[in-house]
């Protein structure tokens, strides 16, 4: 019998104990090699697989108007996110379609490949600002939606029935372009939103706040297990509220009165530059997306031939019509160009060089001294002024009164203008190609001279304040520029007296602009053109009993006279002005 | 009726326990119901891993108490039946339904039950019985190759289920079973040379040092020249055949799979991302771990499997390598025991059982343990007494009732 059993036996045993100890030696230095040995990179790795870093979006500041009620809030909105790993089968894409017009076909494949991925455990992020009406129809049917999760985010809100839709702007999302450009201090990271136009723009600083970063401990579900100490987190900082000059009841009746019609009102202060209401028609309605404007709304915004984007306040360029004319007369009293008894004749039309000019009244005003050359708005008795006055003087005086310049509103995309000069006459029709009959069509506002009505509004200021006035400002408390004219104190008088009488004369061309609240004074104009219906000016202010003032501006595109559409609405500003301010 | 009891019961058995081999199981139990009840920490205790491994003890008990009444020449006189029980219990497992992907169950109505898990133990006493039978003409070839057909037929049937884990245990136990039996270590050198040489034909370095170090250990143990030149003729072929196959007849997506079962790193974030993950847990423990209940990877679910196959991991993240190398020197101890028994005994058959039976655990928690570290590819299996599972642990625990019986009443 040959069977090995009992042969050598004790060495086959010795040698079976050494392989096997040989084999558990070898696995104990395995272990060894990565317990001790590689320990600290293996402890970095656990450490970074399950703290989260969590980015906590600061709310924008709030911004109230003066009297402290919020125009713009925050309101939570939520991030839709999935977690490919719990992403069944029982998943209703088409349901999910529906609710969130997210395609089905394109989540499908994007879920299919990052299930593959190592990434499959972290929730990844389908859509940005879903509303509360999205989220509670999804939670209802969650069960459909296995690895459907939220997240929830500070969104703006408008609340306030003012709807300031141009002064206070939009937002958008950081892109690249952005990042690079952008202030550093910012801070901004890829996927943030920051204001792009208007006051979110121009306060951008105090309103973003900082966002806060909070490392939290996660499990692979992508589930809390609570807060992980480090000294690397920071408390969320909320934006600064911004506090307006605007005065909401005004800027609501401002907005209703230019409902359907296109235009702008603005309404200020002129002892100190607040702007009290700011209006331009058509606008845009905010609420109509939530957080970062829509690219494809804008867009079709954009294309609107309305231009709804516009801001007609500040970048609308219109001929400033006879409200200009009190600028050549005051400088013409104020320097003794002409005295208050210089008259002049108006039969409804002036020859001048080969042309005609005509008075807006064509069978003509008769004999017209200076006071009431505005209360009748008379064009024939300006044709024989400015030639007394010449083309450098005109120009050099208007642009003293802010035309051509940036009034330093604090709203991005201001334009300066027009104020025609000689160069400027001689660059755009050569020195051949234009007379100075077009000097006669600038001074009664008509022609080259294009001004915005945030630069209209100035000359009613000073003249509200005698030539000490202030640069417009709507966030309250902002130190602004002083604007000085130094008129005599003859000149401003005779403006004031002037102005007045164009409203409260019965044959006055802003009779319509009357209150009864207050003493008003003002001037019409007319904005001649050539594409339809003229444009309808009204500028001017009250004074209360109680000494405060507000002026203002009104332009309503093809409204017409300015007699007409322009001083009915300021009336209604005036009234509401004075009720708000017993 | 009784005499079959009598056949397969005993009632002069002595009852005894052999705590030089129980003791070191009893630890490495307490062990597994510690990580338990830190991985249950989130469930509740009625549907917890632990308190269901608690259940699954107590009725190893019994079981390990009737161990102690079997006779286990039984086993011995009936080994070839079982081993036709098992093959035609395997063939059924291809007609039930699929679950989870294979065919491993054979199932009545609630009842579902594994007959490779029990074929184990089965193959154990068959290739024991085989080895164990007195033989006239002692053929070390022969014998090697009629025991490599006997198990090949079953671990090609489990292999097809697809259960890669368990056709491995069978083939495993092959080797010190038939090295235990008195082969020829360079008999058993021969049978494995021509694989070794298909993995050595990736580097040409090794593939030379590997021929160089067949021919010297055919000059050392001298064989008939015909058959030392057949068998080098095998293997060079081996080796060169295999570039070709490789190059031209195994398909990119083939070939990849291959070497990612190999070596999983490959694919971080596939097959490799469980074991990724495990090496993190582990390597972030240290020698004395995060502490029972402590660690991230674990209690935050980056660990896979971690109650089963990857167990080890959480050892190693909350207790450390301490309790690595604790549960190394338990199993030194219990292999030391087990050899030192399995020379004393008087019966050739029982002590070959002993030799696999510590064989199917030995590599169990062998591959288990290199899994969990990146040394094997991800199998499934278990580590014994460790890992939580009902009808694995129940296996194991009456493969040391046998043995405790073995001991007390064989030596």
């Amino acid at each position: 019998m040959e069977t090995g059993i009992g042969l050598k036996f004790g060495q086959r045993r010795r040698i079976l104990f050494l392989i096997s100890l040989a084999l558990m030696l070898g696995l104990a230095f395995r272990f060894y090699s990565i317990q001790i040995i590689n320990y600290d990179s293996y402890s970095n790795k656990s450490a970074k697989n399950s703290v989260r870093k969590i980015i906590k979006t600061a709310p924008r500041g709030i911004i109230y108007d003066r009297n402290l009620v919020p125009i713009v809030d925050n309101r939570p909105t939520y991030g839709l996110s999935l977690v490919p790993y719990d992403v069944s089968e029982e998943f209703n894409y088409t349901l999910f379609e529906q609710i969130t017009s997210l395609p089905e076909v394109e989540i499908k494949s994007k879920i299919e490949s990052i299930k593959k991925r190592f990434s499959r455990f972290k929730p990844f992020p389908l859509k940005r600002h879903v509303n509360f009406e999205e989220r509670s129809r999804i939670e209802e049917n969650k069960l459909e939606f296995p690895g459907v999760n939220f997240s929830e985010f500070p969104a703006r809100t408008y609340p306030n029935e003012a709807r300031l839709t141009h002064a206070l702007g939009y937002l958008r999302t950081v892109t690249d372009e952005v990042l690079k450009k952008a202030d550093p201090e910012l801070n901004y990271q890829y996927g943030d939103v920051f204001g792009f136009n208007g006051l979110e723009r121009i306060y951008e600083k105090s309103l973003r706040g900082n966002d806060g970063v909070e490392f939290r401990l996660v499990d692979i579900y992508g589930i809390d297990h609570g807060k992980y100490i480090t000294d690397r987190e920071y408390e969320i900082g909320i934006g600064k509220p911004l506090i307006l000059s605007i005065d909401s009841k005004l800027q609501i009746k401002a907005e209703y009165l230019l409902v359907g019609k296109k235009g702008s009102v603005i309404c200020m202060n002129p002892q100190n530059g607040e702007v009290l209401a700011f209006v331009s028609s058509p606008d845009y309605d905010l609420n109509s997306f939530i957080g970062p404007i829509p690219y494809k709304l804008w867009n079709q915004w954009n294309q609107n031939p309305e231009k709804p984007l516009m801001n007609r306040g500040i970048q609308g360029m219109y001929p400033p019509g006879s409200v200009i004319k009190l600028i050549s007369a005051a400088y013409a009293l104020d320097n003794k160009i002409v005295d208050k008894n210089w008259l002049v004749l108006c039969n409804g039309a002036y020859a001048y060089g080969d042309r005609t000019f005509h008075c807006w009244n064509t069978t003509g005003h008769g004999h017209v001294d200076i006071t009431q050359s505005i209360k009748y708005s008379c064009n024939i008795f300006y044709y024989q002024l400015i030639q007394k006055i010449g083309f450098e003087k005109w120009s050099e005086i208007v642009s003293q009164f802010g035309f051509g310049k940036k009034t330093g509103i604090d709203i991005p995309g201001e334009r300066r203008g027009i104020v025609p000069t000689r160069k400027y006459m001689n660059d755009k029709y050569t020195s051949r190609g234009w007379g100075k009959g077009s000097l006669l069509n600038f001074v009664i506002g008509q022609g080259d001279v294009l001004v915005t009505p945030q630069q209209v509004i100035q000359i009613m200021n000073l003249i509200a304040t005698s030539g000490n006035s202030y640069g417009p400002h709507i966030k309250k408390g902002v130190e602004s520029k002083p604007i000085n004219i130094s008129f005599k104190k003859s000149t401003w008088e005779f403006l004031k007296d002037a102005t007045l009488s164009v409203v409260n004369d019965d044959e006055g061309t802003g009779k319509n602009a009357n209150s009864n609240f207050g003493k008003v004074a003002g001037k019409t104009g007319t904005a001649q053109n050539p594409h339809g219906e003229d444009h309808s000016w009204f500028s001017g202010y009250i004074t209360l009993p109680n000494n405060k003032m507000m002026s203002l501006v009104v332009i309503v595109e093809n409204g017409g006279k300015g007699s007409q559409v322009g001083a009915s609405t300021a009336r209604e500003l005036f009234n509401t002005f004075a009720e708000l301010n017993k | 009726m009784n005499w079959i009891l009598s056949k397969i019961f005993t009632r002069n058995s002595i009852i005894n326990i052999n705590y030089r081999i129980v003791s070191p199981i009893i630890l490495l139990c307490l062990l597994s119901l510690f990580l338990l009840n830190s991985t249950s920490s989130e469930s509740s205790f009625i549907t917890s891993t632990f308190s269901r491994q608690l259940l699954w003890l107590t009725i190893g008990i019994f079981v390990f108490i009737s161990a102690q009444f079997l006779r286990i020449q039984f086993f011995n006189e009936y080994a070839y039946h079982f081993y036709l029980i098992l093959i035609i219990a395997i063939l059924g497992t291809y007609f039930m339904p699929i679950k989870g992907g294979s065919q491993r169950w054979l199932i009545f109505g609630p009842l579902s039950i594994q007959p490779s898990e029990i074929g184990k133990v089965l193959m154990v006493f068959v290739l024991a019985k085989f080895l164990s039978d007195k033989r006239e003409n002692f053929n070390h070839l022969r014998i090697i190759i009629s025991t490599i057909l006997l198990i090949v037929l079953p671990a090609l049937m489990v292999f097809n289920q697809p259960d890669l884990g368990t056709s491995i245990i069978y083939l495993a136990i092959t080797y010190p079973m038939l090295y235990w039996a008195g082969i020829r270590p360079y008999y058993l050198f021969i049978v494995i040379s021509p694989a070794i040489s298909v993995l050595a034909a990736f580097n040409i370095i090794a593939f030379y040092l590997w021929m160089l170090l067949i021919i010297i250990l055919f000059i050392y143990s001298q064989p008939k020249v015909l058959e030392g030149v057949i068998l080098f003729i095998i293997n060079v072929s081996c080796g060169l055949l295999t570039p070709y196959i490789w190059e031209n007849i195994l398909y990119e997506h083939q070939r990849n799979r291959i070497l990612t079962f190999l070596d999983p790193l490959r694919d971080p974030q596939g097959a490799g991302y469980q074991i990724i993950q495990s090496m993190t847990a582990i390597g972030s423990g240290g020698f004395w771990g995060k502490g029972l209940g402590q660690g991230t990877q674990t209690h935050l679910r980056y660990l896979p499997v971690r109650d089963t196959d990857f167990i080890i991991s959480v050892s190693g993240e909350e207790l450390g390598l301490f309790s690595i190398l604790f549960i190394l020197v338990s199993y030194s101890f219990f292999i030391y025991w087990i050899l030192v028994y399995a020379v004393k005994i008087r019966n050739n058959f029982s002590s070959l059982v002993m030799i696999g039976f510590v064989s199917i655990l030995f590599v169990h928690l062998l591959v288990n343990m290199g899994m969990t570290v990146g040394l094997f590819p991800v199998t499934g299996l278990p580590a014994p007494f460790i890992s939580y599972g009902g009808s694995f642990l129940l296996t194991c625990i009456l493969m040391i009732g046998l043995i405790n019986n073995i001991t007390n009443n064989e030596i």
